[in-house]
């Protein structure tokens, strides 16, 4: 095997699709999660952050280079893996899953396609061509992120959407952190694993931290 | 103490190239001391009395060590998810006048050949391409001249009880041989006989796999609960580890 054939195997497909998601996860959930809760602390708070974001201009184009990277990874090997699976698997009748399939592993491609859309819509409302206003914040002129996040969450829609594309979030985790470390060769045990249960709990606190912001800025 | 039941039998019937359907028979005074195959060759055997052809099945030692037998009844791969065969599956499992449903294993690498017999040879491809150890060593030789660690030694015989029937394929959601694959890798990486040829197993067993359409594992461990002999995915992480390490030599 010459390192396209390890690469384009079933196990070297699912380790790139577990590395880019990995990458995703650490490099960019995680400190995104950090950012954002910084939201709940008020206007000062959020968009001084922001304002620093801004100087870090190297490290974050870094990051969102690797992020392409990764998403693309992810997608391409996700789609490769999910088609192959469909023809390898053929038609049962009768089938009956056992209780160990859990709903998040089936419904993996759903939930990435889910996060996906989640993604651009993401991006289109908060990044890419948003005029933002302008607000003093210590004698500076610093863009008001806080106002612009606030604006958007006043919206029930907007809300309601956010808040549901963080299920999807848990759900894509809870499976995926498991999964993946299985993959790597670390053995996660079918039952009673204290690794299945961290992953669910990291998903279901990440999700929900995620999903807090929009809810937070729709009371305020 | 055993009694008679009577069951109503839905089985699939299929001529290779054919397409298939299921068939309604009924299997009358059962007794519940009867394995499933017992069940089966009565039913077969009013078959032919009555001038039809008999329900193709595939099945050898009916003691649950030759890997031959096995069928999607009721839904589950062997009938029952108790770490039991076809062949060892008795009828007092079941209610009387209860309906049952037989299924062909179903994967896109195992075609069917007829009835509930499939193509299996997939599994002997994999092994062919390193499921053994490739130098002749005579007769065994003294058990103390290679001292094994108890655990790998242990390890290495829960992997080796793999009967290859291919349950955990007909029970992957992705058609993977990936249960069966570490199974048979790990035997032999656990071992010290295994070890020169180690790099180069892992590797043409995975490629066969993928070569045959085997499909790609998502650890949702199904196979680990349809196994009738209770292999674990401890196997699969291991496989995982080997083809790691595999890929980063050269
Ligand atoms: S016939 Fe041999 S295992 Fe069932």
């Amino acid at each position: 095997m010459n390192v396209k054939q390890t690469l384009l195997s079933s196990i070297g497909q699912k380790l790139l699709l577990a590395t880019s998601g990995l990458v995703m996860f650490l490099l960019f959930l995680i400190p995104h999660m950090g950012g954002n809760i910084l939201f709940l602390f008020g206007p000062d708070i959020f968009n001084s952050y922001a304002a620093h974001l801004h100087q870090l201009v190297p490290i974050v184009i870094g990051i969102e280079v690797l992020m392409i990277v990764s998403i693309t990874v992810h997608m391409v090997m996700a789609v490769r893996v999910t088609l192959a699976n469909r023809t390898a698997h053929d038609k049962r009748f009768t089938q009956k899953s056992s209780q160990e399939r859990s709903l998040a592993a089936k419904l993996m491609p759903v939930s990435g396609g889910m996060i996906f859309i989640f993604i651009v819509k993401h991006l289109l409302d908060f990044t890419l061509g948003v005029a933002k206003d302008q607000i003093a914040l210590n004698g500076h002129m610093v863009n008001d992120v806080y106002g612009m996040v606030l604006a958007k969450f006043q919206q029930p829609d907007q809300m309601v959407f956010y808040v549901l594309f963080m299920v999807a979030v848990g759900f894509h985790l809870s499976h995926a952190l498991q999964s993946s470390l299985q993959t790597y060769g670390l053995y996660v045990p079918r039952e009673g694993s204290k690794i299945k249960l961290a992953s669910t709990l990291v998903a279901i606190g990440m999700a929900g931290t995620f999903a807090i912001i929009p809810i937070v800025a729709f009371i305020r | 103490m055993s009694e008679k039941i009577n069951i109503t039998l839905k089985v699939w019937r299929q001529n290779r190239g054919e397409e298939g359907r299921f068939e309604v028979y009924q299997a009358q005074d059962i007794d519940t001391d009867a394995s499933f195959l017992e069940m089966m060759d009565i039913v077969n055997e009013g078959l032919t009395l009555a001038g039809k052809e008999p329900i193709a099945f595939e099945h050898d030692c009916r003691e649950g060590i030759c890997g031959c037998c096995g069928a999607l009844v009721n839904g589950k791969t062997h009938g029952s998810h108790e770490q039991t065969t076809l062949c060892q599956l008795h009828m007092r499992k079941f209610k009387n006048n209860e309906q049952i449903v037989v299924e062909p294993f179903r994967a896109h690498a195992f075609t069917v050949i007829k009835d509930l017999i499939v193509d299996r040879s997939g599994l002997d491809a994999i092994i062919r391409e390193g499921g053994y150890v490739s130098v002749k060593t005579g007769s065994a030789p003294e058990a103390s001249t290679t001292p094994i660690k108890k655990e790998l030694a242990e390890a290495a015989m829960d992997a080796a009880e793999c009967i290859g029937c291919g349950a955990c394929v007909a029970a992957c959601p992705n058609g993977a041989a990936m249960l069966f694959t570490a199974a048979k890798v790990s035997q032999y990486a656990l071992l010290p006989q295994g070890h020169p040829e180690r790099t180069q197993r892992v590797k043409n067993m995975v490629a066969k796999m993928d070569e045959l359409g085997f499909g790609n594992c998502s650890n949702e461990y199904e196979c680990a609960v349809a196994c009738p002999k209770g292999i674990d995915v401890k196997n699969i992480a291991r496989l995982n580890r080997e083809f790691i390490k595999a890929s980063l030599v050269k």
